[in-house]
């Protein structure tokens, strides 16, 4: 067999099959499996999945994953959309600069932004002590650290150049001359957006909600560090069944549930935002 | 550019940078606290950054982890993108999936998996562990980086390399490496930038191995403490001056190129 320059996938396929899609395989065999005195023991025990369906805990944590990314997903399309549309009108030489000071923040650890955050908000931290110092306040604001507040904003923050980007690259495709022609015949400004841009620029609104929500919706460290007693998630859970409890059926079941669901879900974010009208014409015209 | 959307870039910026501005203020801040109003300017976290072993010996181990990974995302890319991109590859969609999936798994769910079936297998976790999984997760992202480059290649110069007598590997160092040569440095940087920024994979696959984020992770369930700020803001200025190198280095690339065409 002469070696064809398609073959060099092989390699690549090989390392995520037993990367990923191997490791998956065996979370779905583990939560037929049975546990006794902490050992894995190899059967076909729906006990796990059992365990799971009544458990009203495992699905409330499965759906606040969904709630949190699908939160995310919405604030950061709010957020981007208007510094997507307000990138396209920079100069060509300024737009190398502005894709370094977008994408710095993302560079930065895990640990790092949320250890930030923490200095931002906490009770002597800056907005407090700005809020303070402007008399607007009279004591320090306690939701701004460790309460579903938190989560939200640190989500949303982390995940905020990723929808910018998406959309924008979208919207640098939009003919100009389609929205002066709008511009021209009538329509206010806000009608050129949503009549115009708005539609032709889901392709990259699907793109980004699709990379927002499988980032955040699986998120636990931010919950975990910044949630405070609202910072429960499924895969804290996931990783204490896996741990300290040693009931790995139960993990796989519950770990393998909330994937099943976010993809589900996604999957249906993604339908939605393809159906619309602009999507069509940019992907038909494509 | 109207004065609306310069406000609306302003407003964003200072709301990416915030948090990373008021880390690294703190961290020349006289005093323990990481309190408003501020004490005065030191260097004192510095020094006992500089004097802790501990923080030493997992900055080199988080360097040393953050190396093969960049390698490591920047070949399997490479292999990817070429296949990608290869003419009359049947199962290009399905690859692609493929290629998708570390991405699109959260990585939480991706890293118990993997820490299962290594306990398992007897696979021991530790840093072999740690970096091929972090290489897996920025195989996409590298993978993107470098066939957003290939797409755009006339392939009809290998061709013609071809053509003349080159071999295949001759027409891919010659024709096609240079080319694409400021993508894979993107590549590599890329790798190195996602395995330093992780915690996630870390917590469930380092195994004995502690990188910087593992530590920090620790002492920020305990407390705040300004050498901390200090250690952040050091890691924080070497991934700035690792990306800025890369962009010189793919600029100059591009300037060399325009002037050679």
């Amino acid at each position: 067999m002469t070696f064809r320059q398609s073959h060099l996938a092989l390699p690549v396929a090989v390392a995520i099959m037993a990367g990923c899609i191997a490791p998956l395989a065996v979370l779905v065999a583990f939560s037929f499996y049975e546990v006794e005195d902490f050992d894995l023991i190899p059967a076909f025990s729906f006990r796990a999945w059992g365990d799971l369906a009544t458990s009203t805990t495992d699905w409330f944590l499965i759906g606040k994953a969904v709630l949190s990314g699908v939160a995310t997903t919405v604030f950061t399309a709010l957020l981007g959309f208007p510094v997507a549309l307000a990138l396209t009108r920079l100069a060509t030489s300024a737009k190398g600069l502005a894709i370094i000071v977008l994408l710095t923040p993302l560079y930065t650890g895990e640990i790092v932004r949320i250890y930030a955050w923490r200095i931002v908000l906490g009770g002597e931290g800056l907005v407090n002590t700005l809020l303070l110092g402007l008399g607007l306040i009279d004591e320090p604001l306690k939701f701004l650290l460790f309460s579903p507040f938190t989560i939200g904003l640190v989500l949303t923050y982390n995940n905020l150049p990723f929808m910018v980007l998406a959309i924008w690259v979208s919207a640098e495709m939009v003919d100009r001359r389609l929205i002066e022609a709008a511009r021209d015949l009538g329509a206010r400004p806000v009608d050129a957006f949503f009549r115009v841009i708005f539609p032709l620029t889901t392709p990259g609104l699907a793109a980004g909600s699709l990379t927002v929500f499988a980032l955040s919706a699986g998120e636990m460290l931010t919950p975990s560090l910044l949630g405070g007693t609202s910072g429960a998630t499924a895969m804290a859970l996931v990783d204490n069944l896996f741990g300290t409890a040693f009931d790995w059926p139960l993990a796989s079941a519950l770990a393998l549930a909330l994937l099943a669901t976010l993809f589900l879900v996604a999957s249906a974010m993604a339908g939605l935002l393809l159906r619309l009208k602009g999507a069509r014409a940019v992907i038909g015209r494509a | 550019m109207g004065r609306i959307g310069l406000s609306v870039l302003i407003v964003a910026a200072g709301f990416l940078y915030l948090p990373l501005v008021v880390l690294a203020v703190f961290s020349f801040n006289d005093s323990a606290l990481m309190a408003f109003p501020l004490s005065g300017f030191t260097l004192q976290w510095y020094r006992e950054l500089a004097q802790n072993d501990n923080f030493l010996s997992g900055f080199v181990t988080s360097f040393l982890i953050a190396q093969p990974v960049g390698i490591l995302a920047m070949l399997f890319g490479l292999m990817a993108s070429l296949a990608l991109t290869a003419p009359g590859f049947r199962w290009r969609g399905l690859f692609a999936i493929l290629l998708l999936t570390p991405f699109l798994v959260p990585k939480s769910v991706l890293s118990i998996a993997q820490a299962m079936i290594m306990s398992r297998v007897g696979f021991e976790r530790g840093a072999t562990a740690l970096i091929l999984a972090q290489s897996l997760v920025a195989l996409p992202f590298a993978t993107a980086l470098i066939s957003a480059v290939m797409v755009r290649f006339d392939r009809r110069l290998i061709e013609a390399a071809r053509d003349l007598g080159a071999s295949p590997w001759q027409a891919f160092l010659r024709v096609l490496l240079p080319q694409i040569r400021p993508a894979l440095s993107g590549a590599y940087s890329v790798g190195v930038i996602l395995s330093l920024a992780d915690l996630t994979i870390a917590m469930f696959l380092a195994g004995r191995t502690q990188p910087l984020s593992l530590m920090v992770a620790s002492e920020f369930r305990r407390e705040l403490r300004p050498d901390l700020n200090a250690m952040q803001v050091v890691v924080l200025a070497l991934t700035a001056l690792l990306v800025g190198l890369s962009e010189v280095y793919r600029r100059r690339r591009l300037r060399r190129l325009a002037a050679e065409a």
